[in-house]
């Protein structure tokens, strides 16, 4: 199955879904590395709820950072930090302004609206380092994460 | 299809030999007939079970049972214990995200002749009153230092609020507060995830069923359970809901970083673990205890709320009812427990991941009431086929570090559900077995689906087959309903 980007580039593929037998497995593109992070995040909350009113305007923002050893524990860090706020916020997020993103650290923006406004889809308890790949192919990048759902 | 090299013990223990892979430390060993292998076989699970086996201070074999599917990290349906003394770790993966999902079994006096009439109502107004689905929040409201006293004193907390009696704590499995919970070392996100979801079902497999007796299999098991056929009884699946992902993620995080310290060679990195004996491994335990409580208060108030609509539905006491806590089990934990390895007691940490404890009869762990019998083994099934009762055994103490299967284990992927299940005919389906379903999320139902389950009968067959643990009886489902 395929899903459509909703961002500001309309219909452009981000992400397909991966067998797995009990969990939830995506790949998904990005045209760098900063895209890849966002589109894996707006991929996430995709599967997580889907948009039962009209978008709103009144967008909460936060300021994510986040350390890690390398990119991978960075990326996995990076989807259970966004995961984790938006319980504890009653938030999903739909825009991801990534500022730096080097191998070890990441500072961003999120920008989410109030849960009420989605319908609940599934419920994702993590993203895991099971099978994760991250891969880059002429500036490319591709990533294949499994979730616990 | 799995390459995985596989020797027959007997028709329903299966070995991974330790020379399959370099570094696997005890070999694995799966209970499954040649019927189920097949399934088995179908995705990575025994991968999973021979990349557990890489774990320090693995005892005797990295075991999976019948319901054991592809998880991530561990595999589900796992049970590994180390030996602590000997530099055994723990691991957050070993536990999951859910730590303490598990599942309790509440009688009632009614057959099922007294309430078939009113069983629409009742699931409607049980879907009313118990929050369920993605993210749930309930009217259980508690502030940060209320919510400590929830994580060391679990069921007790629900009980001292009225929620629930004296009888109800001795039948949870650790009387439902689990010793050496350290509210400290528990993340304030994780208190802040956890602040309303007390008493909330969640979503996913999760769910509250209301089932009648099919089958007795042992009279005198039955009897001691004061069971007969056609008799209603009530299941309930949860557990630790937010607050146990974030300990979960947490810890993992911390772990990560623990391979490199403790020079730890495990081939999956969401094995990360840490020994028992460490700064993190005590930390860990710790918070994942708390977790552990939490989810024992959260069923013990799901149960309240039950009690609560069954009152409302037929105006009745529950006491009157006769509904009264069977027991409670956790299905992914991780407990100090000590064992017998090689002729010398060893103080052990055993990993059940999507496994349940299965104490036999006379283990000190049990309460009075359950001294004879064995403790209560309870197996949710699908929402279409059947759950079980079953006790646990000597020989599961003796062979599988005292556990059993934990229920039927998928088969199929949500995906792969959603796209070959129709969510009407199923309904249609289940409504002509005279199964009621309400849901939150109606993706939710096909992703649940019984035909992306195995069939829990035969899951069941094994464990009493391979005799870890032995039939008392059989539920079927007549109204259910789900996140």
């Amino acid at each position: 199955m395929v899903r459509l980007h909703r961002g500001p580039i309309l219909f452009v593929k981000n992400y397909e879904f991966i067998e797995h037998t009990a969990d939830i497995g995506i790949r998904v593109r990005g045209g760098n590395l900063k895209a890849l992070f966002a589109n894996a995040a707006s991929a996430m909350f995709e599967i997580i709820a889907e948009r039962r009113t009209p978008a709103s305007t009144a967008l909460k923002s936060i300021k994510i950072a986040q350390q890690a050893e390398n990119l991978e524990e960075l990326f996995i860090n990076w989807l259970n930090e966004l995961l984790s706020l938006s319980a504890a916020k009653n938030l999903i997020f739909s825009r991801f302004t990534i500022g730096v993103l080097d191998n070890k650290s990441l500072q961003a923006v999120v920008s989410g609206e109030d849960a009420a406004a989605f319908k609940p889809n599934t419920e994702i308890k993590a993203a895991t380092y099971h099978q994760l790949k991250l891969e880059e192919d002429n500036g490319k990048w591709m990533a294949e994460v499994i979730f616990d759902v | 299809m799995s390459e995985v090299p596989l020797e027959k013990i007997d028709d329903y223990r299966w070995r991974i030999p330790r020379s399959y892979k370099p570094g696997m430390r005890v070999p694995g060993i799966i209970y499954a007939d040649e019927k189920l292998l097949k399934d088995i076989r179908n995705d990575k699970a025994l991968e999973q079970v021979a990349n557990v086996a890489f774990l320090p201070g693995i005892v005797k074999a990295s075991l999976a049972m019948p319901d054991i599917h592809w998880g991530y990290g561990f595999c589900i349906g796992g049970v590994a214990a180390t030996d602590i003394d000997s530099g055994g770790v723990i691991s957050p993966g070993g536990v999951g995200f859910d730590i303490n999902c598990g599942v309790r079994l509440l009688k009632t006096n009614f057959q099922y002749e007294d309430i078939k009439d009113k069983i629409k109502d009742l699931v409607y107004a049980l879907f009313s009153d118990i929050p369920a689905g993605v993210g749930s929040k309930g009217d259980i409201r508690v502030s940060a230092k209320e919510e400590e006293k929830i994580l060391v004193k679990g069921s007790r907390w629900a009980v001292e609020k009225g929620y629930g009696t004296e009888e109800d704590l001795e039948c949870t499995e650790e009387y439902g507060a689990i010793e050496g919970a350290d509210p400290g070392a528990v993340s304030e996100r994780a208190y802040e995830r956890g602040k309303a979801q007390s008493g909330t079902l969640g979503s996913g497999n999760h769910f509250l069923e209301v089932q009648a007796i099919d089958q007795l299999y042992d009279r005198e098991l039955c009897d001691a359970f004061g069971f007969n056929l056609g008799q209603v009884t009530i299941m309930i699946h949860s557990g630790s809901r937010g607050l146990g992902y974030q300990v979960c993620d947490d810890y993992t995080r911390s772990m990560v970083r623990c391979l490199q310290k403790y020079n730890i060679n495990v081939p999956d990195r969401q094995l990360a673990c840490a020994p028992v004996n460490s700064d993190e491994g005590k930390a860990y335990l710790g918070a994942m205890k708390c977790a552990a409580n939490y989810a024992w208060a959260n069923r013990q108030c799901l149960m309240h709320l039950t009690r609560e609509v069954f009152e409302k539905v037929f105006a009745m006491s529950w006491q009157k009812m006769g509904m009264e806590l069977i027991y409670d089990v956790a299905h992914n934990i991780a407990k100090i427990e000590k064992y017998e390895i090689e002729g010398k007691e060893k103080k052990l940490c055993v990993h059940r991941k999507g496994a349940t404890r299965a104490f036999g009869p006379g283990h000190p762990a049990l309460p009075e009431r359950y001294k004879k019998t064995g403790q209560p083994v309870i197996i949710p099934g699908d929402m279409g086929r059947n759950s079980y009762l079953l006790v646990g055994t000597k020989k599961a103490e003796e062979e599988t570090f005292g556990s059993a299967c934990h229920g039927a284990g998928r088969l199929k992927s949500r995906t792969a559900a959603l796209r070959s299940i129709n969510l009407n005919t199923l309904l249609k389906e289940l409504e002509s077995k005279g199964i009621i379903v309400k849901a939150s999320g109606r993706g939710t139902i096909v992703e649940e689906a019984p035909q992306a389950y195995k069939d829990v009968n035969e899951v069941v067959d094994v464990v009493a087959n391979a005799g870890i643990s032995k039939r008392v009886c059989r539920m079927r489902p007549l109204g259910v309903i789900k996140g």
